[in-house]
């Protein structure tokens, strides 16, 4: 098992106003000086103060089982449902990760919104999503360089939560990087904290790749990327 | 300036979201009175709160609500405006209170049981309380027991409940089922981005709100 931190600085991390924006319902046209100064002057600052924190684990030999829709890594059995067992069954081995922006933007945004501030207190809720999300691509292309030594390719990334996959599977994905100090705690009923941290699987194998991500391979009517790509 | 010049400047400071005279938002008004100094100036010249809430601050949000259905505004103006009123309301807090000037109803609002997100939540207790409601926010990860002792407590009041999970929602509708038991005359309103107007029908709430305007505009449908 290979197993690693990232050390990635905020300087790393990139989101612009028109991602946030694009977060509110808005496109770049939709936003007076105001608005986009205010977003600006918000990321500028949430990027002062995030403390990153990235941990990872490569797992040889993971089996599939299409028929029950499980993984099984180290003993460990992950209901992930058919999509994401079906777009990892050719994975020689399978990546864990968990990285967190810290919880710095969401008390900031969490003071802003009991000061009455509601729109600075949903800018920083946002940058931070933003952020998180920004953050755990770069655990994926680092797992992806470290495949590409090999010759091998990466899958997509998913979480606990998604396409189906039950939330409570964040136990055993915690459970495997338990000796790694990730600093991101979870739940009785796996939620994590900080809020701003994202956790995922990721396939490594020859006949792997990435895609652009699309609705049609799930069937879940309520996810919330359906109705952010319909 | 007379009481309805007055009352029709401060209607403008909440829909346009001037605060007060320091605020820089928005830029066509710098310098000029907001919402937090005519109230006062209002309050002085004697013009009774109930006037100032239902002929300013209340028409003034209508207005917003309108627009931001119409999409001529989005959330960002919506939260401006709601912070003109709050500070608007800051100086009729003491009539409330009073029971000089009553409020529209009350509003039980909360994140469902094993969902921490918040920030929907307190985007439409924002709206909703500028809207004239009294809002009681029990907060995130909100459990049945809760939200029964909440209803027990203000038993005439209105109930929302957000989630955020695709994986929360379970934790909604045995929520929305748990309250409609012990309570079947009290109205649930749902919301959060993963629900939807046929989940909400499928567990039994009374209403799905898409947004904070939805919200209200069923909490107004109510007492109108």
């Amino acid at each position: 098992m290979l197993k690693g931190e990232l050390h990635i600085e905020a300087q790393q991390l990139h989101v612009d106003v028109e991602n946030i924006l694009k977060g509110m319902g808005m496109r770049i046209s939709d936003a007076d000086s105001y608005l986009t100064e205010l977003i600006d002057n918000s990321i500028k600052t949430g990027l002062q103060l995030i403390q990153t924190k990235a941990c990872f684990a490569i797992f040889e030999n993971p089996q599939f089982d299409l028929t029950k829709k499980t993984i099984t890594i180290e003993n460990k059995i992950f209901k992930t449902g058919a999509v994401v067992c079906s777009m990892l069954k050719r994975s020689e081995a399978i990546a864990l990760f968990i990285a967190t922006i810290g919880p710095q933007i969401e008390n900031l945004s969490k003071k802003e919104m009991a000061a009455g501030n509601g729109l600075e207190g949903l800018v920083f809720d946002i940058i931070g999503s933003e952020l998180a999300e920004n953050l755990s691509e770069l655990v994926h292309l680092h797992i992806t360089q470290l495949a590409n030594k090999k010759g091998l390719n990466v899958s997509n990334r998913f979480s606990p939560g998604y396409c189906n996959w039950p939330v409570s599977d964040q136990h055993n994905l915690f459970d495997l990087l338990n000796e790694m100090d990730c600093s991101v705690n979870l739940s009785p009923s796996s939620l994590m904290t900080p809020v701003k941290s994202v956790s995922g699987i990721i396939g490594i194998g020859k006949n792997l790749r990435r895609v652009a991500y699309k609705c049609n391979i799930c069937n879940d009517k309520h996810c919330i990327m359906r109705r952010q790509n319909s | 300036m007379d009481s309805t010049e007055l009352l029709r400047k401060l209607s403008e400071c909440v829909e346009m979201g001037k605060v007060n005279k320091d605020a820089p938002f928005p830029p066509a008004m710098k310098g000029m009175d907001g919402a937090d100094e005519l109230t006062k100036q209002a309050l002085e010249m004697g013009i009774k709160p109930i006037e100032i809430l239902n002929d300013a601050l209340i028409s003034a949000m209508e207005k917003v609500g309108e627009k931001f259905s119409q999409k001529k505004i989005f959330v960002p103006q919506m939260l401006i405006s709601a912070k003109a009123m709050n500070a608007s309301m800051e100086h009729l807090k003491p009539f409330f209170q009073s029971g000089e000037v009553k409020r529209k109803g009350k509003f039980i609002i909360g994140t469902v049981a094993g969902d921490l997100h918040d920030i929907g939540k307190n985007l439409v207790a924002m709206i909703v309380e500028g809207a004239g409601w009294e809002v009681i926010d029990l907060g995130v990860d909100v459990k049945t027991p809760k939200f029964l002792q909440a209803i027990a407590d203000h038993p005439d009041a209105i109930v929302g409940l957000s989630a955020l999970l695709t994986t929360t929602m379970q934790s909604m509708k045995n929520t929305v089922s748990e309250i409609h038991a012990q309570y079947p005359n009290i109205k649930l309103i749902v919301g959060g981005a993963p629900v939807t107007d046929a989940f909400s029908k499928e567990i039994g709430a009374n209403a799905y709100a898409h947004d904070p305007q939805g919200a209200v505009s069923y909490l107004n449908a109510q007492v109108a």
